[in-house]
């Protein structure tokens, strides 16, 4: 895949394409365009976390492996979202899995040459930063809900 | 019959006509769909979104949402969830049993109003039951109406009302719907997460701006589905919920379902967001 498919897509993906269009050319430079098939991990918990997902398309599961009970599906992330953020965090290593449910495509981003960009440029690491708190801000509002159990059954009314 | 004109009651607010069930579905563990006949073959009238008393002989009556109609018999449809003494008892009722019906009560969806415009409905759980009705109506009516995107959402696959109606409103090529649910099982392969994180993927079928959300659901689902919306555009008069209150006499006298000004069965069960929404964040309400 070209440079130019790659720029397209930063330039259409929600998390990327307000960005000043140099930042975008730049990160061109150290991402990629790869589909994952129907059941490939993305990445592994415990394992290096070395690249940054941008879902072009597709549909990714966050599980945990759960000995006796297998993989758990926690939360799913759809087309125009991202997948992970431990790159961004010391010690770089993913907490979690993460997994196509289909087949997927993803701008994947080189994390170490992505943190070397944002140690060289303050704004840069700024911008991406902040879109990530959002996301994780976001994300984090959706597991509370989550654990709130909304539909679970109410309390027993008594008879009037 | 589904009918956007006004309907009438029965002439007596408070006197429960006799509908034979002609069948029960069972829905989830906990939820069925009571299929009721009117008396002497009457055709009852109602808009999506109006809700019946429905009345079990020495047991009690509560208000249930009309959910539908069948398609081939015209019955009247009503999905309760059995969570306390008189819906339990609804819930062990039989084909050829009897249940008293008031009805039907309050306002309904504004579907005429929204002709020609791009439609949203949210649903959360049980919510999916008094938007069934609109969705059919829509359905019913295709041409009249631009994009219409369902979202919905559930505890678990299990836990998903209208299973095989949902397969098919999925196949149909005049109609977007995204299904989620808050913890998934083996086998399922769709979206986990609350309904709201479905919205990112409504933006590409319809212009927020212009788009009118009919949701029902658990309230703290609707205040922060209210919010996203409004974060992504939609303007608050074209967000139309459907609250729940204790609703008792269902004509706004008893003020059991008082909220504020209003009474959710007399004035509601749907609002639009601008006349409510100071409401909803009055904690004591």
């Amino acid at each position: 895949m070209s440079k130019a498919e790659i720029l397209e897509a930063l330039r259409q993906h929600p998390f990327t394409h307000d960005m000043d269009e140099a930042w975008k050319e730049s990160l061109a430079e150290i991402a990629r365009l790869q589909t994952y098939a129907p059941d490939t991990l993305l990445l592994r918990e415990g394992r290096a976390a070395d690249a940054f997902f941008l879902i072009v398309d597709g549909l990714v599961a966050v599980e945990m492996f759960v000995p006796d009970r297998g993989s758990l599906r926690l939360q799913t992330v759809s087309a125009g979202e991202i997948v992970g953020w431990s790159w961004a965090l010391p010690p770089y290593r993913w907490e979690f899995d993460a997994r196509a449910l289909v087949e997927t495509t993803a701008v994947v981003l080189d994390a170490a040459q992505l943190r070397a960009r944002m140690s060289q440029d303050c704004a840069l690491a700024a911008w991406i930063l902040s879109r990530l708190l959002t996301v994780v801000a976001g994300r984090l509002k959706a597991t509370r809900l989550q654990l709130l159990d909304l539909y679970a059954p109410p309390p027993e009314r008594r008879p009037a | 019959m589904i009918s956007q004109a006004t309907s009438s009651p029965v002439p007596n607010l408070f006197l429960p006509s006799p509908f034979q069930v002609t069948g029960v579905r069972r829905e989830t563990s906990d939820t069925i769909t009571l299929r009721l006949r009117p008396p002497d073959g009457q055709v009852f009238s109602f808009q999506p979104g109006q809700f019946n008393m429905l009345y079990l002989f020495g047991i009690g009556e509560v208000p249930i949402s009309i959910s539908g109609v069948h398609p081939r018999t015209h019955d009247l449809e009503h999905t309760v969830r059995a969570v306390g003494y008189v819906t339990r008892a609804l819930a062990r009722l039989r084909r050829g049993d009897v249940v008293g019906v008031r009805g039907p009560f309050g306002h309904g969806w504004p579907l005429e109003e929204v002709r020609g415009r791009d439609i949203l409905i949210l649903a959360g759980g049980i919510g999916l039951a008094p938007l069934r009705p609109a969705l059919q109506y829509l359905l019913a009516h295709r041409p009249d109406y631009e994009q219409i995107v369902l979202l919905c959402g559930a505890r678990t696959p299990a836990d998903l009302l209208y299973q095989p109606e949902l397969e098919r409103w999925r196949g149909r090529l005049d109609l977007q719907v995204f299904v989620t649910v808050d913890r998934g099982d083996e086998l399922w392969r769709g979206h986990i997460g609350v309904v709201t994180t479905l919205l990112p993927l409504v933006e590409r079928f319809l212009d927020m701006r212009r788009a009118v959300v009919l949701m029902c659901g658990p309230e703290v689902m609707l205040r922060v589905a209210v919010r996203e919306l409004e974060d992504r555009g939609v303007p608050a008069e074209q967000i139309f919920l459907s609250l729940e209150r204790n609703m008792k006499c269902a004509v706004g006298f008893c003020g059991h379902c008082q909220f504020g000004p209003a009474f959710i069965c007399r004035d509601g069960p749907v609002f639009p967001l601008p006349r409510v929404r100071s409401l909803l964040e009055i904690r004591e309400l």
